[in-house]
């Protein structure tokens, strides 16, 4: 049945219906056929991932009126697993009652290798009083979707004696209010700005600054001209330059430029033998120093220490 | 010079004048794994630049931690890049990974080997 065409069909309409509710968080399970069925699955998958990304990256750098909506996913269980308590928020994301949850295993949410990993990982952390750890898991709603996630998992003393529990917590990110709980008073902000520059952009002028974006990308060894310059030569003005690209990328162009710069600086330290001060100068920046500085502020460790 | 190198998502053939890649199949191909990729080919090719021939005909799914990780940490030391794919899956894979992410290189994707080699000699040569 699973793998009959109108099933998989089904599966798909599902997932659309959850991007179309703002849900980026949902992934269906991938197949190791080769149709078109199975394109279309992998091609949603993907879509999904870049609209999310899209979405949650907008959301911090244009949210100044927009209440971001947070689901969270939490579990209660005891020792060996079973589920003592939901939250709300994971019955919806599960698209499940808290009856067909609770008295559960929770392997018997996860797909097969979540299951492994679960197991596997616990018995470390079950040996001792307290202790906490990162999983990433993957939960299998009611409807068939996959909700794939870093969860954060801590094993504790209940007081009363009655031994050893867990605590299993995940944040979703969702447009809109789905579940209309949870919405956060606080407006989620990149940075603290002082003053909030607010520029109205065109469709032309969003493609522009895309332009902006990829020629940076594609021209991290050199030198960016000055902010006016570059205005100048994509026929807008520094105003919209600076301040658009802020609100569409989250970050000033200044600071872009230099991130991605230690992306590639950080792979080479790590699988080149080239010198620090090559790597430096390769990757656009003025001197080593300077390259060493802006690394430690970005990794919290020199490139001499990543090296070791 | 030849060589040749294994681990547990690719198959590496490296020649002088080329760089071939078979990834393995059935595989997710997430940041970690995305790493250890590129990490092996930068350790074969030691700094020297090349072209590369990626054979992703069995590969089902690349997540978007790996594919901003392959688009800019994971392309350099590359003159020009080939995607072997095997439609529709890869294709869709190799569409999505070309139309989001901005190229630094020559980078294209072709159902025939003959064609890709053909396109990194014309376009990756040093």
């Amino acid at each position: 049945m699973p793998n009959t065409d109108d099933f998989r069909v089904k599966r798909i309409q599902k997932m659309l219906l959850e991007m179309a509710k703002g849900n980026f968080f949902y992934s269906l399970e991938p197949s190791d056929k080769n149709d078109n069925i199975a394109s279309l699955v992998v091609m949603l998958n993907m879509v999904n991932e870049e609209i999310a990304a899209a979405f949650i990256h907008q959301g911090f750098a244009n949210a100044h009126n927009t209440p971001q909506c947070i689901i969270q996913l939490s579990l209660i269980l005891d020792a060996k697993g079973q589920i003592e308590l939901v939250t709300n928020g994971t019955c919806s994301l599960l698209s499940c009652m808290p009856k067909d949850l609770i008295g559960k295993h929770i392997t018997e949410l996860l797909t097969e290798n979540s299951q492994r990993t679960w197991s596997k990982k616990m018995v470390k952390h079950l040996k001792r009083d307290r202790s906490e750890t990162v999983l990433f898991l993957e939960f299998i709603t009611n409807d068939g979707l996959f909700l794939a996630k870093d969860c954060q998992i801590s094993v504790y003393q209940a007081l009363d004696g009655s031994g050893q529990k867990i605590v299993l917590n995940s944040v979703f990110f969702s447009k809109g209010e789905p579940f209309e709980t949870g919405l956060p008073k606080n407006k989620l902000k990149v940075t603290k700005g002082i003053k909030e520059h607010k520029v109205t952009l065109t469709p032309e002028d969003i493609q522009m600054i895309r332009e902006v974006h990829d020629t940076i990308l594609n021209n991290l060894d050199k030198d960016l001209p000055s902010l006016k310059d570059l205005a100048l030569q994509m026929g807008t003005n520094e105003y919209k330059l600076k301040y658009g690209f802020k609100q569409i990328y989250g970050t000033t162009i200044f600071r872009f430029l230099t991130e991605e710069r230690l992306r590639k600086s950080k792979t080479l330290i790590q699988h080149s033998n080239l010198s620090l001060k090559e790597i430096a100068h390769m990757n656009g920046f003025k001197s080593a120093a300077h390259f060493s500085r802006a690394f430690r502020d970005k990794y919290g460790k020199t490139p001499t220490d990543l090296r070791g | 010079m030849r060589r040749s190198h294994e681990n547990k998502y690719a198959v590496y053939l490296m020649t002088e004048a080329l760089m071939h890649i078979i990834y393995k199949k059935d595989l997710c191909i997430d940041l970690r794994a995305a790493q250890l990729i590129v990490q092996d080919r930068m350790m074969l090719q030691n700094a020297r630049e090349m072209p590369v021939l990626c054979d992703i005909r069995e590969v089902r799914r690349v997540n978007k931690p790996a594919r901003d990780y392959l688009a800019l940490e994971g392309s350099q030391w590359i003159t020009a890049l080939a995607f072997l794919i095997d439609p529709p899956v890869t294709d869709v894979i190799s569409s999505i990974y070309l139309g989001t992410h901005a190229q630094t290189i020559p980078t294209r994707s072709f159902t025939k080997k003959s064609e890709a080699l053909a396109f990194l000699k014309k376009h990756g040569q040093l």
